[in-house]
């Protein structure tokens, strides 16, 4: 590989009213790993994005080995040498894994045709990369919708390195890969750079920037913030440039309130397309985290619990049994779910602030509708989460992340639920916002609501929840509280190892 | 991955369609005005304006069920429309044949024809999942090949007296009786979309059916819903059509077909769904009567009509109706 | 466990790569029962003219549903293809009455070939450079286009030449009538096509368009060039139309346009782009073209022909649905 050297240049970049990009920079070069780091909403995928010719910018420069460029589109940048792996975006379900790593610089024979035979073989050889770290699932000729999201990620992967890149940009790669899918992509990482790779990692995980990583850049409000180099600075020097001052990541005290004994929730053998058999039981007014890999099944036991999935087995609801068989259902038991992914799955983007809020609930208003009351009752719940909105009637699209997500937790708050299901709630929400959250969710605590809390982010997992439960492969691994709820028996029973191995530093066999 | 909900969005008007296509119908009526057989007299363009607004009134009855599907969004429209007009027409005349007494149980026989046709298109599209175009289009083939069969191209009737009467004369100081009944209807319309359950779950699905489901809404349920008052709703237009029409006809209700989606487009619905009013369709409609009176008037043939409809349709495409998303 | 991995990926390959196994099926099953009907089936020639006879006929929808697959390949929809048709058939039929200049007749097939290339190109343009949702746009184009059809020719007239429609009536090599080569000869270009790196292209663009796009494809080119096929073909149908019927007029392609989206349905092509085949079409069509013979055939009273076909319509269109549902409840 040739030598590069890549710099972005006070690159600045709106969506519609919000500017995501106010000064990124960033400069890359060959044979080293430059890590893009920066909260939600500080446009460092933004930035990647336009490296990469995905969107436009709207100013600044891109220099390309001391030339200016502009990357019209995606194949453009391939062209150059540029080449991003993003989650999973860019796989099309219906073909094979062949037919997409290999997709627009397919092999051809001598007729033009497509050689068919020479793109299995060369998958072959790229899925020896990974060898070891994946299931029988995945082979050239599988249809890319029959994976896992973690070999699909892999796959996003070789179709990337197939174009022999001279820069590559790893958007949030890791976020489906298990330990020793990472652990394989890191080595792979660091033949690359003595290849002379120039490699952008852009992430969220700390652990991973430090165990990679050569330099870091920090975005904060879409701005470059600083730079660092790795070996000479700290998480803590990160996270403060990231926050944009100190901040201690020492666990928060929260006032450890007194649980009932009455038993809120029971499952007996809960099994549905992905769950394999889920047992437990939570006590009202608990407050249950979930933890694990990602895609273990927790997205999946919420949205059972809500009624949204054909299951086996038993649910019982303060000892009564129930088979909730649409949300409809769940919802009249007074079952809540705030679901993971906020645009397309909990807003109605172009209608008013108002219409979210009452979404669910709009037969406690009459015939005709008694808007005036609606519309009190929807301060009332705005002012009791802080929400910052031009007003009611404005479009829920034009609210921030946090505000939005505030929007989507309120319209279940005016219903009063006895059992809250949060999946991965505080994705892309400020700091600032996060903590008004915790509040909230102890206060419903203390009134008696059981909360269970699926987190991606195992640190907020053992900062806020007393106990929590680690799912892996459809089950319940692990329910760690007291003194077992420590980060280490997180991470080590998220992968299958017992309580005790992470002492002995075992990696965990795959299981078939 | 997202870190901004919103999206790219292109510079939106200010003024609301409603209004626009409400200024655009004024406009287009002082024009007819200036025109060979404009107005004479004040008297003769009150006359004038009474007789394009009931004109547009039937278009607007017709577009009644056309603005609920388009509005349930899932590229929501109803091809039979004109179907179920014409069957409702040729029932009502056949079926009252002159006696007034038959006119309300005749009035709840086609209305619900009209609603087991539109029941049979949500059942296709919710269910089977066939898309709203297609499924339409195809059970308006049924419903004119059961005319043909039930009616072997003849038909025969007559017009009660009451309907004449209230419909097709004036009621009131001069005014049609069918406006009155319009603004009842435009009332009725407007409260069902904007001040019931129905209405706003409507508009949820219209936007987004998962997080509709995802915040207890029955989409399925919704869907049927929808295009059975559809169907009841193109009937309950047939009916009132019979006593403006005094008679009947095998053609009748298609040539209403493709103004009653423009009508809507115009007034301000968004096409893709989560959006819009009734009032708007008034409006559009006004507007499209109009436009096919002017076309009249300067007596172009019935084909430049179908040209103006179809090229309308594409400019308001064009403004308004542009998708969201990645530069693709 | 790899056993039954193999087999199902080999299953769903297979169904992946054979979506017009139920359309197989189902014109085996029509197609010897309407043989059946003929009296004398196996006596010399009767094949051959009932082969002559039907394909002729059918070409024009065969042809629409191969360009409508394409279209339906790539993801979108073009329901202005059959208002084509009509318009291409008028311009024909009050073009071309004379054989005495033969030059001027090609240089009119011509340019409604260069119509239709154009109506597609702008039907492309619409709907993947503007970004409007197909179905209600080539929607609109279609009433554009038939107005300009009826302006063109209020009433049915024409007088096609003898000698020409004599050539597509009744050519035939073999036994085997001219329109079933044409048949096969695309089918032939289509299965080179398709494994060419822009039969890869058309299905990731209807598989997933914003993947496509993350990858490099040229996402706008692809869709715009399956709506000029489509548009070609249109122009193609009109011309077999014209040379079928010696005559034109302006609503000989308004039913089609439904006939030819229910035969891509039928064929297994899926509404939402991305996988289908030509050759499922083109059974789809032909089945509903025999089903049409059959009712034909039998002593029903022709009032009620127009619904039993549409019946037909309806639940060829409801069949892919009916399917998903039985295998859903298993």
């Amino acid at each position: 590989m040739k030598s590069i050297t890549l710099n972005a240049q006070s690159i600045t970049k709106h969506f519609g009213g919000v500017v995501a990009l106010r000064d990124g920079s960033l400069d890359a070069n060959s044979g080293e790993v430059l890590a893009l780091v920066g909260a939600n909403g500080s446009g460092k995928s933004t930035l990647a994005k336009i490296i990469t010719g995905v969107i436009d910018r709207d100013s600044g420069e891109i220099v390309y080995n001391a030339e200016p460029v502009v990357f019209k589109n995606p194949l453009a940048a391939h062209i150059a040498g540029v080449t991003a792996v993003y989650q999973e975006l860019s796989l099309v379900p219906s073909m094979t894994v062949a037919e997409n790593i290999w997709l627009t610089h397919e092999p051809l024979t001598r007729f033009g045709q497509v050689d068919t035979r020479k793109t299995v073989s060369d998958t072959r050889k790229l899925l020896k990369l990974f060898e070891g770290t994946y299931q029988s699932t995945l082979r050239p000729n599988a249809v890319v919708d029959s994976l896992p999201p973690d070999e699909k990620q892999i796959v996003e992967i070789l179709k990337a390195i197939s174009r022999n890149p001279d820069v590559l940009i790893l958007d949030e790669a890791t976020a489906s890969l298990d330990s020793r899918q990472v652990e394989c992509l890191f080595n792979l990482i660091k033949e690359w750079k003595e290849q002379n790779m120039a490699l952008i990692f852009v992430s969220h995980r700390m652990d991973e920037i430090f165990r990679i990583a050569d330099r870091a850049v920090v975005l904060r409000n879409g701005n470059s913030v600083g730079e660092v180099k790795i070996a000479e600075s700290s998480e803590a020097e990160i996270v403060s440039l990231m926050i944009g001052h100190e901040s201690g990541l020492g666990r928060t005290e929260r006032a450890r309130l007194e649980i009932a004994d009455e038993i809120a929730l029971e499952l007996i053998d809960l099994k549905t397309d992905v769950l394999a058999g889920v047992n437990f039981s939570v006590k009202k007014g608990e407050m249950v985290g979930i933890g694990g890999i990602r895609g273990q099944g927790q997205t999946n036991l919420l949205h059972t619990l809500f009624g949204n999935k054909r299951f086996e087995g038993q649910i019982k609801l303060f000892g009564e049994t129930m088979r909730p068989n649409h949300p409809h259902a769940a919802m009249k038991k007074d079952i809540a779910l705030v679901p993971g992914d906020r645009a397309t799955q909990g807003l109605l983007l172009i209608r008013s602030i108002l219409e979210n809020l009452h979404l669910p609930n709009w037969q406690a208003y009459g015939i005709p509708l008694n808007i005036r009351k609606a519309t009190s009752d929807a301060n009332g719940i705005s002012k009791t989460l802080n929400m910052i909105m031009e007003s009611l009637d404005a479009p829920v699209s034009s609210l921030s992340g946090g505000n939005a997500q505030k929007v989507i937790i309120g319209k279940w708050l005016l219903r009063d639920p006895k059992l809250l299901l949060l999946d991965d709630p505080t994705k892309g929400v400020d700091v600032g916002t996060k903590a008004e959250f915790y509040n909230l969710l102890d206060r419903l605590c203390g009134s008696g609501t059981t909360i269970l809390f699926y987190s991606s982010d195992d640190q907020e997992l053992i900062d806020l929840c007393p106990r929590v439960l680690v799912m892996q492969d459809g089950f319940i691994k692990a329910d760690l509280s007291g003194d077992n709820l420590t980060k280490a028996n997180l991470v080590s029973t998220s992968m299958g190892a017992g309580l005790d191995a992470v002492n002995n530093n075992t990696v965990v066999e795959h299981e078939q | 991955m997202s870190e901004n909900i919103q999206s790219s969005e292109k510079k939106k008007f200010t003024i609301s369609p409603q209004v626009t296509a409400l200024l655009l119908a004024l406009l287009l009526f002082l024009a007819s005005g200036f025109l060979p057989n404009g107005f004479n007299s004040v008297d003769n363009a009150i006359n004038q304006a009474f007789n394009i607004l009931r004109l547009s009134a039937f278009l607007a009855l017709i577009a009644a069920g056309q603005t609920l599907v388009i509005i349930s969004g899932g590229e929501g429209i109803d091809l039979s429309a004109g179907a179920i007009v014409t069957i409702a027409v040729l029932f009502t005349y056949k079926f009252i044949n002159g006696d007034n007494a038959m006119v309300l149980p005749v009035l709840f026989f086609v209305v619900a024809c009209g609603a087991a046709i539109g029941l049979f298109n949500g059942l296709g599209i919710a269910y089977l999942k066939i898309p709203p175009f297609v499924m339409t289009l195809g059970m308006a083939g049924v419903v004119t090949g059961a005319l043909l069969v039930v009616t072997r191209g003849l038909y025969d009737g007559k017009v009660a007296p009451i309907m004449t009467n209230v419909i097709a004369r004036d009621l009131v100081w001069g005014i049609p009786g069918m406006l009155f009944l319009w603004i009842i209807f435009g009332v009725f319309m407007t409260i069902l979309l904007e001040r019931t359950r129905y209405g706003k779950q409507l508009f949820a699905i219209g936007v987004n059916r998962l997080t509709a489901r995802l915040s207890g809404v029955r989409v399925d349920r919704m869907i049927v819903a929808t295009y059975s008052i559809a169907g009841a709703l193109a009937a309950f237009s047939g009916f009132i059509l019979v006593g403006w029409l005094q008679n009947a006809g095998l053609l009748v209700g298609n040539q209403y077909l493709f103004p009653s989606i423009a009508a809507v487009a115009v007034g301000g619905t968004l096409l893709s769904g989560g959006k819009g009013s009734y009032f708007g369709t008034m409006a559009g409609a006004i507007v499209i009567q109009l436009i096919t009176s002017l076309l009249t008037t300067m007596q172009l043939p019935e084909a430049i009509q179908q040209i103006v409809y179809g090229s309308i349709l594409i400019v308001l495409l064009i403004v308004y109706g542009r998708e969201k998303g990645i530069r693709l | 466990m790899s056993n039954k991995v193999d087999l199902q990926e080999g299953w769903r390959n297979f169904n992946r790569k054979n979506t017009y196994v139920l359309s197989l099926i189902i014109f085996i099953i029509t197609t010897v029962a309407y043989l059946l009907l003929q009296p004398n089936v196996f006596d010399e020639g009767v094949i051959s003219r009932l082969l002559t006879s039907n394909f002729r006929t059918w070409l024009p929808v065969i042809l629409l549903a191969i360009g409508q697959t394409i279209v339906m390949l790539g993801g979108g929809l073009d329901l202005s293809s059959g208002a084509l048709v009509s318009l291409g058939n008028v311009i024909l039929a009050i073009s071309i009455t004379s054989n005495e200049e033969p030059w001027f007749n090609l240089l009119i097939v011509l340019g409604v070939v260069a119509l239709g290339l154009i109506a597609g190109f702008f039907n492309g343009i619409l709907t993947a450079y503007l970004g409007l949702q197909p179905m209600i746009t080539t929607f609109a184009t279609s009433f554009v286009y038939s107005g300009l059809a009826l302006l063109i020719l209020p009433n049915p007239w024409g007088n096609i030449p003898r000698e020409y429609t004599k050539v597509y009536r009744n050519t035939s090599w073999f036994g085997i009538p001219l329109a079933l080569f044409i048949i096969a000869l695309i089918l032939i270009i289509w299965a080179i096509i398709k494994n060419r790196r822009y039969g890869h292209f058309l299905l990731a663009v209807g598989g997933k368009a914003d993947a496509a796009y993350y990858t490099g494809v040229r996402v706008r080119r692809i869709r715009i060039s399956t709506y000029v096929i489509s548009g070609l073909f249109a122009s193609l149908a009109a011309i077999c139309y014209t040379l079928l019927t010696g005559s034109g007029s302006a609503v000989s392609g308004a039913e089609m346009t439904l006939s030819a989206i229910t035969a891509a349905i039928l064929g297994g092509t899926s509404m939402a782009g991305g996988s289908g085949s030509l050759i499922g079409s083109v059974l789809g069509a032909i089945i509903l073209g025999t089903i049409k013979n059959l009712i034909s055939l039998s002593k029903m009273d022709s009032w009620y022909r127009v619904l039993v076909n549409a019946t037909v319509i309806i639940l060829a269109l409801a069949s892919p649905g009916i399917i998903n549902l039985i295998r859903r409840k298993k």
